[in-house]
């Protein structure tokens, strides 16, 4: 049994959830919430996909300036940020077994631990990451300032580099926002058992996120 | 045409190409019989698809017309039963089509590698594409002085090329995509910034062309129009170029005269027909960019205050870096020449500038 | 034995789902926040109306311009029109011309004809035809509305502030580089198209899903209407292309504004690869545009001719069919750019894409072979679709292959093609659609008469508008164009002229159905006799579209076994039962 707050006189907002009038029962309204979040995963998948193949792309035209552009990145952060990503992914997991099992506590616990994954991620690249690479002059295409270049595409790379890992950063931010919305949700007790769906696609959202990463770190940091 | 790679002989039969393809019909789709055999070929498989198309088409809206009347509702009267599919008939009417989609990318695909792959003994040659003007250099370095007053007055250059002879064009852009488009060649070929693409092309040998015209001299020629066929820009409509076909000799002759003129004058006004006039007139009249007319000393407002006198250094700053001043009422749109006109270039043209409100001849030599 | 009725033809208390339910702001109120798949469909419905009208607008203008061969007429006119600088600016009237082309090409691409068919007819329909209340995700639908809202008024703020000249294709480096004192409105139009974009993924993955999920007991996938068919192949096209365009988009705004190099060859950046980004979405979004019309087609050629689909599964898998190679494609719109290799490839592949399409032309055909044909303004525009689509079909031929397209690419003969497929066949198949179910969106008949005016008018206009221009550019008549030589002179006339008849047909139109909503005749609930489940509905239907949810005993298209819902089975003669099975 759970510990519902004393003072929570009617029975939880998750309990007595009932499905939209036009489903015929709330499992048939979660299993279509589920389906439309992987379509909608699909069209995430594509669009990094383009990404991708511009990468791609340019990696085949100029490979040395590729090979200088991941010197230049610290995998070390990068590899940090990996970490914690997949530290993430396993807890945002836990917050859909919880609120499976009711467990109201570790749900709201989970959820904001893992909004705090993405907010060390998202400061750990601004600060320690783009802030550092932008005062050295390693920006994007025109704005490239950075007198020790030794290959004229570095630009390009850095190009590839900040819109990739910018529409990346973006997602994460985005998903955060979504976690800590679930969060404050997950207070008045709107998940339980009978009614997860929204943590359940956040969920399988963040994963992408997780996901699209676990492709760019080495792309971007590993591969010489 | 021995000069002629010959990939696609399955279209080699005449009586069956004058019998697909009269003369009216030709007339009615090309206006015109293409400017060399490939271009023909070109024109017999585009006739055949239209005839397979007619066809299957006019059978096929004849049947609908004749079902709309017979089978037309009644009252009273129900639809009488029928089946509702029969695997045959859709068997044959996926077969048969599929049959003839492969004959027609076979002869597509064999003829494209005609157009395509440029034959050997090319007089070679470099075309240069730029907002909104064409610009041919030859083999020895020469480019054409002669324009032709046809869609905008003084910008369309006339580009001589010997019949019966292939010449390969070297192409470049100096900014955005252009395509070269010879409708009478029944080919066209993207123009990229930053990279070289080809196209050949040669004309019939004139005795066997119609519609031939005579210059002054008794010279037979033929002229072709050549238009751009990748939205550009503004004048993207009037980047138009005329191809003249004349005899091998005469072209070799021609080809010596244009070789770069000594007197600066004439230099100067060589250059400004083949990269200014699109944009910059000499009688006055606004274009593009400011009419020379008069230019030479003038002081000039500037967008955004401040003005400027015309003289040798601004005249150099403009075409080295037309951004950095732009005369009032215009907008920036020049492109750069840095790169592409050296000091005696930039004199020669200075010279030319100077003279254009005095020299009423200025505009002579066409 | 037929599916179950709600009343038979009796009258519903509670109103239909047009009856407002409090004064006038309080329907303002409703309609603003509703989630009900009718009203979306509706607001969709003007709005994609009103869109068209402004691009026609825009292209009635620029036929003005070709009225004759080198005289400036839209520099005056757009100059007043708009306020813009440009109205002063020097040089011929292309500036104008090129501005007004791509208003015309961005307007009727993003917001007219891609949401089009799906975001109002599909919204309104595709619930009532599986037997619904509504699609799988309501308030995600009311979102899609919103967003498509919005994604317009960027696009048209950037017109209103002097519009663009990059064409709606946007082109790298002419894109890029445009303009560089205007650059805010090259942005807004990208971000409008970009915006756009989520409206269409969202759209159509909701699509996917009801069609799944939502389907009433007995309706198995072989029982749906074909339009339903055609919606869904839509939609699984919407979902996996529009995040292709999205990203293009994207990194063309990261490269107007931060000068990245990504398309620029300046900066070691390759303008190839933008043609391929874009027409990897762009080349798909038109099967998006045109399988809607065919699913209308297939709906509307049975009704009136009360005759079952002629092979209803070859329909069904090519629908699927043409979805799945539309991806393969997409290189066939760069024969003129690309290498040898990788342009024959494309040649063959494009060519199998019309297999499957001729197939649905036959069918359609063979649908009508004893039936029981009405002559009325859907039926018109559904044999005016056979006639102008294979037109349209029949000319992708010379492009698709590869030595006449190196002649054809780029001139006036493209221009012909795509009007005839996208106008001759998703504007009119569209015509059709609305005639055909007006009677049950909103309650009124349409006059027959006006209608059938506005046919004549429409065809003949629209053959004299484009049929020549076939003509034009297997002659030599590039594209995009504000002037050309003399000799196309003539042709470029018939052709302004009959956009003028066109245009006439579509006022008809417009006139025709405004005023039905005041003169109108009451429409009954199946004034068709058609077998699909939103006849069984009420005209206009009720909030939750049935009183009861629907059983499906038969085919959508039985019209040889059963008597449509609503009708009197003295009003509709059944043929003879057959000795066997006509399956």
């Amino acid at each position: 049994m759970t510990t519902i707050e004393a003072h929570d006189a009617e029975r939880p907002y998750h309990e007595t959830y009932t499905h939209a009038p036009h489903w015929r029962s709330n499992d048939e309204e979660f299993d279509a919430a589920k389906i439309g979040m992987w379509l909608f995963l699909t069209t995430e998948v594509l669009l990094f996909a383009g990404m991708f193949c511009a990468y791609a792309v340019f990696r085949m035209m100029y490979p040395q300036a590729f090979a200088n552009g991941s010197h230049y990145l610290d995998w070390r952060w990068g590899g940090l940020n990996t970490l914690i990503l997949l530290i993430s992914s396993f807890t945002v997991a836990m917050s859909i077994h919880n609120a499976q099992k009711s467990q109201q506590f570790w749900l709201r616990f989970n959820l904001f631990f893992t909004a705090m994954c993405g907010v060390a991620f998202l400061l750990i690249k601004f600060i320690f990451e783009y802030r550092v690479k932008w005062a050295d002059g390693k920006r994007p295409g025109e704005w490239f300032t950075y007198a020790f270049a030794t290959d004229p595409h570095e630009p390009i790379w850095w190009s590839i580099y900040y819109v990739a890992t910018g529409i990346h950063a973006t997602h994460v931010l985005i998903g955060v926002g979504l976690l800590l919305w679930l969060w404050r949700r997950a207070g008045k007790h709107h998940f339980g058992p009978n009614h997860y769906t929204a943590v359940e696609i956040t969920g399988l959202y963040w994963h992408i996120v997780d996901i699209v990463w676990i492709f760019l770190f080495p792309l971007l940091y590993l591969i010489h | 045409m021995h000069h002629l790679s010959d990939f696609s002989m399955i279209l080699s039969q005449s009586w069956f190409d004058s019998l697909v393809m009269p003369t009216w019909l030709e007339e009615l789709f090309f206006r015109s019989r293409a400017a060399n055999e490939i271009g023909y070929k070109s024109d017999v498989v585009y006739t055949i698809i239209f005839w397979i198309s007619t066809i299957f088409f006019v059978p096929m809206m004849g049947l609908m017309f004749y079902f709309v009347v017979k089978y037309r509702r009644r009252p009273g009267v129900p639809a009488p039963r029928s089946a509702s599919h029969n695997t045959p008939l859709e068997l044959a009417w996926s077969v048969v089509p599929t049959i003839l989609l492969v004959w027609m990318f076979f002869a597509g695909f064999l003829l494209y590698m005609d157009h395509v792959v440029t034959p050997a003994g090319a007089e070679n040659a470099s075309l240069t594409a730029q907002k909104w003007q064409w610009r041919i250099t030859y083999s020895n370095g020469g480019e054409s002085p002669e324009t032709t007053d046809e869609l905008v007055a003084g910008a369309v250059p006339i580009f001589y090329v010997p019949a019966n002879v292939p010449v390969s064009l070297r192409m470049t852009s100096q900014d955005v995509l252009h395509s070269l488009w010879v409708p009478a060649m029944r080919r066209k070929f993207d123009i990229y910034p930053n990279r070289y693409t080809t196209y050949w092309l040669q004309t019939d040998p004139l005795e066997e062309t119609e519609g031939t015209e005579m210059l002054a001299d008794g010279t037979i020629y033929k002229d072709y129009w050549v238009f751009c066929a990748e939205y550009c820009g503004d004048s993207h409509s009037e980047m138009a170029a005329i191809i003249r076909s004349v005899p091998p000799d005469y072209f070799q002759q021609w080809k010596r005269g244009i070789a770069t003129p000594e007197d600066p004058w004439e230099w100067g006004q060589l250059l400004y027909k083949t990269r200014c006039a699109s944009c910059h007139t000499l009688d006055g009249t606004t274009n593009i960019g400011p009419s020379w007319k008069g230019v030479w000393g003038r002081t000039e407002e500037l967008e955004g205050g401040g003005s400027v006198v015309v003289d040798e250094n601004y005249i150099r700053e403009s075409i080295y870096e037309p951004a950095a001043k732009i005369v009032k009422g215009f907008k920036n749109q020049m492109n750069s020449f840095q790169g592409q006109l050296n000091d005696d270039e930039l004199n020669a043209i200075i010279t030319f500038m100077k003279s254009v409100e005095s020299n009423p001849n200025a505009e002579g030599g066409q | 034995m037929t599916s179950h009725d709600t009343h038979a033809g009796g009258h519903h208390h509670e109103g239909s789902y047009l009856t407002p339910t409090g004064g006038f702001w309080a329907t303002v109120w409703n309609w603003a926040t509703t989630i009900d798949h009718k009203k979306i469909g509706v607001m969709y419905l003007f709005a994609v109306l009103t869109m068209f009208f402004l691009g026609g607008a825009a292209a009635i203008a620029l036929r003005l311009e070709l009225l004759f061969p080198t005289q400036v007429v839209d520099g005056q006119l757009t100059g007043q029109m708009f306020g813009a600088a440009d109205a002063t600016a020097p040089g011929p009237g292309g500036k104008q011309y090129n501005h007004v082309m791509t208003l015309h090409g961005a307007i009727m691409v993003f917001m007219f004809i891609v949401p089009g068919i799906p975001a109002s007819l599909g919204n309104f329909f595709l619930p009532l035809m599986i037997g619904a209340k509504d699609v799988a995700f309501p308030r995600l639908n009311l979102m899609s509305w919103y967003i498509y809202v919005f994604g317009s008024i960027f696009g048209v703020a950037s017109i209103l502030l002097g519009g663009v000249d990059t064409g709606w294709t946007f082109y790298t480096p002419y894109s890029t580089t445009t303009d560089p004192d205007q650059g805010s409105r090259v942005i807004l139009m990208i971000l409008a198209a970009f915006i756009l974009g989520f409206s269409s993924i969202f759209t159509g993955l909701n699509f996917v899903v009801t069609v799944h999920k939502l389907r009433a007991p007995g309706m198995g996938w072989f029982d749906m209407p074909l339009f339903v068919w055609g919606i869904y192949s839509a939609a699984v096209i919407q979902v996996l292309a529009t995040p292709v365009i999205g990203i293009t988009l994207l990194l063309l705004c990261f490269e107007r504004v931060f000068s990245v190099g990504i398309f620029d060859p300046a900066m070691g950046g390759e303008p190839l690869l933008f043609q391929h980004f874009f027409w990897f979405y762009s080349h798909p979004v038109v099967y998006v545009m045109i399988l809607p019309g065919m699913a209308i087609i297939s709906e509307t050629i049975t009704c009136h001719a009360r005759k079952r689909i002629f092979g209803y599964r070859a329909v069904a898998f090519s629908s699927l069919a043409i979805a799945a190679i539309s991806f393969l494609v997409w290189g066939h719109h760069l024969f003129a750019a690309e290498g040898e290799l990788i342009a024959t490839i494309f040649s063959a592949l494009t060519f199998l894409v019309a297999i499957p399409t001729a197939v649905k032309v036959f069918n359609w055909l063979s649908t009508l072979y004893k039936g029981s044909i009405a002559i009325n303004t859907p039926m018109l525009y559904t044999l005016a679709f056979l006639f102008l689509f294979s037109i349209g079909g029949l000319t992708g031929l010379p492009l698709a292959t590869l030595a006449t397209d190196l002649h054809l690419h780029d001139s006036y003969f493209v221009v012909a093609h795509f009007h005839y497929v996208m106008f001759g066949g998703t504007v009119i198949a569209f015509l059709a659609g609305l005639h055909h179910w007006w009677p049950k969106m909103f309650g009124r008949m349409y006059n027959e008469f006006f209608g059938i005016l506005g046919f004549s008018l429409v065809f003949i206009g629209f053959n004299m508008t484009f049929f020549i221009q076939f003509i034009l550019g297997t002659q030599g008549m590039p594209r995009r164009y504000a002037s050309y030589v003399d000799e196309f002179h003539m042709m470029h006339m018939i052709s302004t002229v009959g956009s003028w008849v066109l245009a006439a047909g579509f006022l008809v139109h417009l006139v025709n159905f405004v005023t039905s909503f005041v003169i109108g005749q009451k429409a009954p609930p199946n004034p068709w006799g058609g077998l699909t489940l939103e006849w069984l509905a009420e005209s206009p239907p009720i909030e939750h579209n049935f009183d009861h949810e629907p059983i499906v005993t038969h085919g959508p298209y039985d019209y040889d076994e059963y008597v449509p819902p609503h009708w009197d089975p003295k009003d509709y003669p059944l043929p003879e039962p057959a000795e066997g099975s006509s399956h």
